[in-house]
């Protein structure tokens, strides 16, 4: 590691460490349910495993392991371990099975998801039908986060496991291999698989399993036919052992065989037949469907591989140039209110442009501002668009380094909109949007999702190369400043081209291979018959150039319909009066259709090639151009790519809801607000003022022996620790190792929890002098109706009103959070974070990414890994929620202010938490600046070691040294999945071989070579030509891991385009979709009725035909209690309260988007099929919700 | 050969190969000279066609100049000598069936010489239909509608248990003391097994409800297996120590009398019970149909005067995900507009009763109201009784309900399979008849429209209970009522096969109404 990494984590370590010697103080003494620090610190992947597990020595062990093979390896390794006892202290052979295979779960997956703790419940020991014994792996829900080599790697730890120990191989009884293949095809049903095994290959498998699969019952739908089986104790589907056996071993059985043919006391045969799919397939109807299947997927798999067919056809038939093939997976399931932005490889789509942004990489895609302003703020950064290729989504960030927009304004001018603000002021007036502007897509993703690179525009960095390839003094172009490489004028670009003989300037290529040869020949013969005129003559006298370099003129033609559209096709800039068009930048238009600047033609039709004339069905004029034009022409802009949005972005803090200021229990008594001061002045049930009857913890102090639910003695001040009292025999009983507590007399759980009535008006009179607050010092103060924790221990009621008065509130776990979308970047200027140089010095940087001294705002900066980019809003609520923590330390735990923020500058530097939904583990980061975007940018490293991408996913922030206050897994629900999304370790430092290796497939480069250009055009596989460029995986374990990350394309400003997506700005569904319909008749890419179809076929339609089914079928419920019921009780009133009883699903909730949908369809033209379907729903309504005899009148009736 | 009859055009123009449209055959009947107008009219057709329609006749009509071409004569009324239909072979089909109803399975054979075409003489006498909803439907989806509709269910299913046990309503018996006989009757509310696998039904009536158990090893308690939700049953037993529970001796259905004696008709006539034509389907199979039609223009059907068709007319628009891609006929109303010429095959003086089904353009939930107006008009032709489903149809004094049969998937699913299966559809009927109630179970596949009585009750043992959808042929007897499952005019489509269904298509069960014997013609 270098010297300066070194000295950055050694920076944040030296500040968690001062976070952590004030947080001992305050948690010594013995508020809280623990003593200590909850979250424990992982150095690396090992610390993680061993505290997430909680097994002492496994670090060690993986560490030393870790060196000498894979994980893999290492996880089988470890199973001698356990079974000999020198790791983990079980003493049980099955305690010894468990920790075998929770280790290697925790190791496969990092160590960060909750899988190994959440999704293994327990292993037992059972006996075989012939009195031998075997395993039962007992799974969970949970166990889908550890994803499927795990899973099924677990069931061959558990068998190695088995077989040191000398068990017997599970054999299952034909009913129970019959109960495998119904619960699985009812799982599949329910829930969805990602694989689909055929009964036949489920029984197979649960024939030969050596290890019992068992589970945790995850649905209501229960089996009909195998059910109450004596080793089953449930007749629901088992989730965690469906995904095991079917994502798990049938999906993964080849990794599998990898390792058991590595091991000799493991032999799993059955395997290779699972493999050769030799199962499952013996009999003609099975082939039949099976054949049906694998057709379906190779379809879809040449949908999604858009594996090119003129690759196949080409050499024999080359009549078109290469395409990918136009996939439309991205448009199922569109959604009302979500506008689809292009059809699949629509001309006036985005059109790729390969290279990645500092704001990029990573599952997003980058788009210019301009565009995300013209599509009516559809677009924000952050928003999330389905798209078509090369991946499934992805998170948009603004990029202004690209093209922009080409658009139509209501007089008819077409224009090239590169700048924001230009966007914003002709927003009102465009009529049609004819192109969308580059869209900016790094290679890393072709290389992640294994794509084949498609066709690459003809872009200034294509171009710099052939230039400089045809023997271009480009050094000395650069270093004159009357050239413009990157926009030169016409002359430059005609002069280059003609000297050097290489392809026309970008600048000056148009769109070609959008107009057909007729189109083409239309055009040259107006521009033939056109005139130059003086710019600002209104049509008076022609001017005629003085020369090829002379004259400002316009070029006038005749205005036809079908100049116009081949212009506007061709993205040639222009205006237009009622009886011509104006070119002002003409000379490369004529140019190119082969006319002279005096517009003399310097081609007859029949010059033209049969071949040129008929490339693509004569759809395509580029090569017509190429044979006419002086110079060579390349396709400006061959791919482009369709897209929808996705989810819109997020930055909002996390509340529970209703909201909670403290996790203190009060019962019915706050009302629905769950207000504790209301609650501490009703009366109970027994006229009673303040009093409240909950279940809390029954702690004891170990000192003076009071019973009370506080964690801090009130008599003595000593810290308590929970009772445990066997309610049938009253034997006070202490926790085993696991954390469990039994009574061996009773054979029982014994649990802490007990009744206890809490004059909450004293408590909270108390609590608030201890704090040394008022009741007006907050609005509300809300508690919880009861605890869900195990132990049931309440957090004092001073937490929750010092939250209240700094306007926070508590998520389950007692911390503070604000969750954000996520998106990379890895290089930023001070200034864009509202920060500057002088901050960022600070923090300990000191050059720019040129390695130049860092002096001024703008300078551009590497940024370090686990430096973090907090939006406003998060900026605010961390606020808030420091000096929440500082009130704290000083009001509650009487120490020192930690934090003593003025305003949100005082943030930089200071540490959070980063932690994402499903995990178990926080990363450790470091906030060094804010932007008004609604996201959270951060380095893809830091992103990655929460385990998420870029596409549209969101997680958390908190703050450092409220996690360490606040958290206790004392307060985690009791419950499946109750351990996930909480703190339960922190890496403190990033290694960046220990994270999602996706991130890894980043490229960090400044310049994709010209060999990579040429490579797109034959559609290569990535992997060809990944040589050729860095990827972050190229400097794994190097002393450059950490740095490095070059860019290709810059942006001005990683905030750019509008801060909130419409769809966040506009109010009800009904305007949403509006907005979605208006701009899907704007945007040339998008064919409107289409759209309208889909939103009804896929949202309306659905929503009519779920409500209207789920109407005649509901349960119901009473108003008055809340006791559901099935069917309608034939008393009419609750038979549990006598309320009123009411119905679930209301004839409003049915019909809410009939008359939109019909209108909708009627107004875009649907199809006949479309509007007939829901003219027989909507007679359907009718004859439900109206009576025959006394027909309700509608206004309608009556117009 | 003399052409004076509409049969021996038939068998004429089946000896060049042609089938024909009914209006074809009474065109060149009409004609001056049929011989020529037949020979002529097969010239027209061309040898790629395989019917002679009536414009290819009318074409040639106009071309002669015939004077009568516009007419439409009326049917001769000269009986021919053989009126006696020729016994056709029998087919056995194995043992489709467990009643006294008869099992022959026929082909009609085009060739047999003994055919003739048939005289016009039907007669049909009107139908009476009760039970039907259409235009009655008053509920408007509140919640008191449902609850007047269960109520409804209570009061009707439990008078028919009433007599048969000493009931008393959970209230009463809630107080009662601990081992007391009681008995008490409900809808089945809950059924539960407990952990011994003895089983715990929970019964509601209009007081409250009661749980009942039923211990596994009582002989009725392989009863428990064919209980649905919501279906009335009386139990009698005994209470338990503490009142809390009833443990059953006996478990009661509002059943169909043993003793039951059908109606029939007082004359030799026939009904044709058919369902599921699925127009518009790629898999219609118009032939077969055709085939059937044609044969009900010969002398063998005479006696069949009524059609009942126990719904899917047609293959319907958005009944399930991506149909577009698998229709033949995109436009509902065009789906319809082709199942009237189909229907316009049927001889004109035979009676037809139509019921909705799943498929048709009429809202899902049961009961499910007739056509509206619009598709009342695009099917006029025949003037076929339309009404809504469920409906009990008189015929001649018989009494045929006549229902869609959504709910047998749903009897099929929950019931052990010997005791229903698609293979064997009408031991699913037995159990609704023995229930008294077409879809009694709420919440699972059926969808409810409450109205103001519940028009799935079973009020009169009907004679007939005919059905349809699960496009498989079964028929027996149970208690003496002929249940009929009609089959299907839908070769198999890819989601049957994908779920390995073999639809019985092509069938058509033809019911002797003075004798209510049973005879399936195929035509596939």
């Amino acid at each position: 590691m270098r010297k300066d990494d070194e000295r950055y984590f050694t920076r944040i370590e030296d500040r968690l460490d001062e976070a952590f010697d004030t947080a001992r103080a305050a948690k010594a003494q013995g508020y809280d349910p623990e003593t200590e620090v909850e979250i424990p610190v992982a150095k690396d992947m090992a610390d993680r495993v061993e505290n997430i597990l909680g097994i002492p020595g496994v670090a060690e062990r993986v560490r030393e392991l870790e060196g000498q093979m894979s994980r893999e390896e290492a996880a089988l390794e470890l199973v001698t371990d356990f079974v000999e006892g020198s790791v983990g202290d079980y003493d049980s052979r099955e305690g010894k099975v468990e920790g075998a295979v929770r280790t290697a779960v925790a190791l496969l997956t990092e160590g960060v998801v909750a899988a190994p703790i959440e999704g293994i419940d327990r292993v037992e020991i059972l006996e075989n039908d012939d009195g031998t014994e075997f395993v039962n792996v007992y799974y969970a829900g949970p166990i889908r986060s550890a994803g499927g080599t795990a899973q099924a790697l677990s069931v061959l730890v558990a068998d190695y496991a088995r077989s040191l120990l000398g068990i017997e191989e599970y054999r299952a009884r034909d009913v129970e291999v019959e109960r495998y293949a119904e619960e699985i095809a009812l799982y599949d049903k329910e829930t969805g698989l990602q694989y689909s095994p055929k009964d036949k290959e489920t029984k197979f498998i649960a024939e030969h399993m050596p290890i019992m699969l068992d589970g945790e019952a995850t649905g209501d739908e229960e089996v009909s036919g195998f059910r109450d089986l004596e080793r089953v104790d449930t007749n629901s589907a088992r989730g965690g052992m469906c995904l095991v056996m079917a994502e798990g071993i049938a999906l993964k059985a080849p990794k599998i065989q990898r390792y058991t043919r590595q091991l000799d006391e493991v032999d799993w045969p059955w395997l290779q037949d699972l493999i050769d799919g030799t199962i499952g397939k013996d009999g003609d109807k099975d082939e039949e469907t099976d054949d049906a299947d694998a057709d379906a997927d190779a379809a879809e798999e040449s949908e999604d591989g858009a594996k090119e067919e003129a690759e196949d056809d080409s050499p024999a038939d080359p009549a078109g140039p290469a395409r990918v093939e136009p996939a439309t997976k991205y448009l199922r399931d569109l959604i009302a209110g979500r506008p689809v932005f292009g059809h699949p490889s629509a001309e006036g789509g985005f059109r790729l442009r390969y290279g990645r942004s500092r704001n990029h990489g990573f599952a997003t895609a980058g788009v210019h501002p301009a565009t995300m302003h013209l599509v009516d703020d559809f677009l924000a950064t952050g928003t999330q668009i389905k798209t078509e290729r090369p991946g499934k989504a992805g998170g948009v960030v603004p990029v202004d380094s690209i093209e922009g927009p080409t658009v139509r304004l209501a007089n008819g001018d077409v224009r090239r909109i590169d700048d924001p603000e230009e966007a914003l002021e002709v927003r009102n007036g465009v009529e049609k949007i004819l192109d969308l502007g580059e869209y900016l897509v790094n290679f890393g993703e072709f290389v992640e999702n294994n794509h084949p690179l498609a066709p690459a525009s003809y872009v200034f960095e294509w171009w710099i190369q052939e230039f400089e390839a045809a023997g271009a003094p480009v050094q000395a172009f650069e270093d004159d400043p009357s050239v413009d490489l990157e926009h030169p004028s016409p002359e430059d670009a005609f002069e280059w081209a003609a000297e050097y003989d290489c392809p026309l300037h970008p600048d000056y290529t148009y769109l070609w291979h959008d107009v057909s040869v007729e189109q083409f020949e239309t055009l040259a013969d107006a521009a033939a018959d056109g005139r130059v005129v003086d710019a600002k003559a209104d049509g008076g006298v022609a001017v005629r150039p003085e020369g090829p370099e002379g004259g400002d003129g316009v070029l006038e033609l005749e205005r036809t319909e079908t100049v116009r559209s081949v212009l506007e096709r061709l993205l040639v800039e222009h205006s237009q009066s009622d009886e011509t068009i104006r070119v002002p930048e003409w000379r490369p238009l004529v140019r190119s259709l082969g006319l002279t600047t005096d517009l003399e033609r310097t081609w007859e039709s029949d010059d033209i090639s049969p071949e040129a004339r008929q490339w693509d069905g004569g759809e395509n004029a580029v090569k017509v151009v190429n044979e006419v034009a002086p110079f060579e022409i390349r396709e400006r802009a061959p791919t482009r790519i369709g897209n929808r949005m996705g989810r819109p972005e997020k930055s909002e803090s996390r509340d529970l809801s209703p909201a909670v200021h403290t996790l203190f229990p009060i019962g019915e008594m706050g009302g629905n607000q769950r207000d504790v001061s209301e609650a501490a002045r009703a009366r109970n049930d027994e006229g009673t003022r303040g009093e409240v009857n909950v279940r809390v913890g029954d702690r004891e102090c170990p000192d003076c022996g009071t019973h009370t639910f506080k964690s801090k003695c009130p008599n003595c001040d000593a810290h308590t620790e929970p009772y445990y009292e066997c309610e049938e025999c009253g034997t006070v009983r202490e926790p085993d190792e696991s954390g469990r507590v039994y009574c061996d007399r009773c054979e029982r759980e014994v649990e802490s929890p007990d009744w206890f009535q809490i004059d909450l008006s004293t408590e909270l009179r108390e609590a608030l002098e201890n704090v040394g607050e008022r009741e007006s010092s907050f609005p509300i103060l809300k508690g919880v109706k009861g605890l869900t924790s195990s132990n049931k221990t309440p957090e004092p009621i001073e937490k929750g009103i010092l939250r209240a008065k700094n306007g926070v509130s508590s998520f389950k776990d007692g911390t503070v959070r604000y969750d954000m979308t996520d998106l990379p970047v890895t290089a930023v200027r001070p200034e864009e974070l509202g920060v500057t140089a002088e901050h960022f010095r600070g923090l300990g940087y000191d050059t720019d990414i040129d390695g130049e001294p860092l002096q001024f705002d703008d300078q551009l900066v590497e940024l370090k890994v686990q430096d973090i980019v907090l939006s406003d809003g998060a900026a605010e609520h961390m606020l808030k929620t420091a000096d929440f923590v500082d009130d704290l330390l000083t009001q509650f735990y009487d120490l020192d202010p930690f934090y003593e923020v003025e305003e949100r500058d005082d943030l930089i530097g200071e540490l959070v938490f980063g932690m994402a939904p499903h995990t178990s583990a926080a990363v450790v980061g470091r906030v060094v600046g804010f932007t008004s975007a609604a996201v959270g940018y951060a380095h893809p490293y830091f992103h990655a070691a929460k385990r998420r991408n870029c596409d549209g996913d969101e997680d958390c922030v908190m703050l450092l040294m409220d996690g360490l206050l606040n958290f206790s897994k004392q307060f985690l629900p009791d419950k499946r999945g109750g351990q996930m999304d909480a703190p339960l370790v922190m890496s403190s430092r990033i290694d960046p071989s220990e994270i999602d290796d996706e991130a890894h497939n980043m490229d960090i480069v400044r310049r994709y070579p010209l060999d990579f250009y040429e490579a797109t055009l034959e559609m290569a596989d990535p992997g060809e030509v990944e040589d050729l460029i860095q990827l972050g995986e190229d400097t794994l374990g190097t002393d450059d891991e950490y740095r490095g990350f070059d860019h290709t394309h810059d942006t001005t400003d990683i905030a750019l385009g509008p801060d909130l997506s419409a769809y966040k700005t506009l109010g009800s569904m009904m305007e949403k979709m509006d907005a979605q319909l208006e701009l899907s008749r704007k945007l040339r890419a998008v064919d409107e009725t289409d759209v309208a179809e889909r939103v009804i076929e896929y949202h309306f339609l659905p929503d009519l035909i779920g409500n209207l089914r789920a109407f005649a079928r509901q349960e119901t419920r009473c108003l008055d209690c809340g006791e559901k019921y099935r069917r309608m009780p034939l008393t009419g009133d609750c038979r549990e309260c006598g309320g009123r009883v009411n119905l679930t699903v209301h004839r409003g909730s049915v019909n809410k988007y009939m008359d939109t949908a019909i209108q909708v369809a009627e107004e875009f033209g649907c199809r006949d099929y479309t509007k007939q379907r829901l003219e027989v729903l909507e007679k359907s309504l009718e004859s439900i919700f109206e009576n025959d005899k006394n027909k309700a009148s509608k206004i309608s009736d009556f117009m | 050969m003399p052409l004076e009859t509409p049969s021996r055009i038939v068998q004429e123009l089946a000896r060049h190969g042609y089938n024909a449209e009914r209006e074809a055959v009474t065109l060149i009947a009409g004609a001056a000279d049929p011989a020529t107008a037949l020979a002529r009219a097969v010239e027209e057709a061309g040898d790629d066609a395989f019917r002679v329609t009536a414009a290819d006749v009318r074409a040639v009509l106009d071309a002669a100049r015939s004077a009568d071409a516009e007419t439409t004569p009326s049917p001769t009324a000269s009986p021919t000598g053989d009126s006696t239909p020729a016994p056709d072979p029998s087919v056995s089909s194995g043992d489709p069936g467990d009643g006294a109803a008869a099992r022959a399975i026929e082909t009609p054979d085009e060739t047999t010489g003994g055919r003739r075409r048939r005289e016009a003489n039907r007669s049909p006498v009107p139908v009476d239909i009760a039970g039907d909803i259409t235009g009655q439907s008053t509920g408007t989806g509140e919640y008191a509608d449902f609850v007047k509709v269960f109520k409804d269910r209570y009061e009707r299913l439990s008078s028919h248990l009433r007599g048969r046990v000493n009931h008393r309503p959970a209230e009463a018996i809630q107080r009662m003391s601990g081992g007391s006989d009681a008995a008490m009757i409900g809808l089945v509310n809950d059924i539960r097994s407990t952990a011994s696998g003895h089983w715990l039904v929970e019964l509601e009536d209009t007081t409250g409800t009661f749980p009942c158990l039923v211990m596994k090893d009582r002989d009725f308690a392989s009863q428990v297996d064919e209980l649905l939700m919501d279906e009335c049953i009386a139990v009698e037993g005994t209470l338990a120590d503490d009142s809390g529970i009833m443990f059953v001796d006996s478990m009661h259905f509002p059943d169909v009398p043993r003793t039951h004696a059908p109606n029939t008709a007082d004359r030799h006539v026939q009904a044709a019970l058919i369902s599921d034509v699925h127009v518009g389907s790629q898999e219609f199979m118009a032939d077969a149909w055709t085939n059937f039609t044609d044969w009900l223009h010969t002398e063998e059907a005479h006696a069949v005067e009524y059609l009942l068709i126990a719904g899917d007319m047609v293959e319907g628009v958005g009944v399930y995900p991506n149909q577009d891609e698998e229709l033949d006929i995109i436009d509902i109303y065009d789906q319809y507009e082709r199942f009237s010429e189909y229907l316009k095959q049927v001889p004109g003086d035979i009676e037809i009763v139509m019921i909705p089904g799943n498929h048709d353009a009429v809202r899902l939930a049961e009961p499910q109201p007739g056509f509206d107006e619009t598709l009342r008009d695009i099917m006029d032709v025949h003037d076929a009784r339309i009404s809504g489903n469920p409906s009990l149809v008189t015929v001649e004094g018989v009494k045929v309900l006549m229902y869609h049969g959504v709910s047998l998937d749903e009897v099929i699913a929950e019931l052990p399979e010997e005791k229903a299966s698609y293979d064997e559809p009408h031991k699913a009927m037995y159990q609704l008849l023995k229930k008294r109630h077409v879809a009694p179970q709420y919440g699972g596949h059926l969808r409810l429209a409450p109205e103001e009585k519940d028009y799935l009750v079973v009020d009169d043992v009907p004679d007939i209970f005919h059905t349809g959808h699960v496009h498989k042929l079964g028929w027996g007897k149970y208690h003496n009522v002929l249940a009929v499952n009609s089959g299907c005019w839908q070769s198999q489509t890819d989601f049957q096969k994908s779920v390995n269904i073999d639809p019985d298509a092509g069938y058509a069960p033809i019911v002797d109404l003075d004798t209510l014997d049973m005879t399936v013609r195929k035509f596939a």
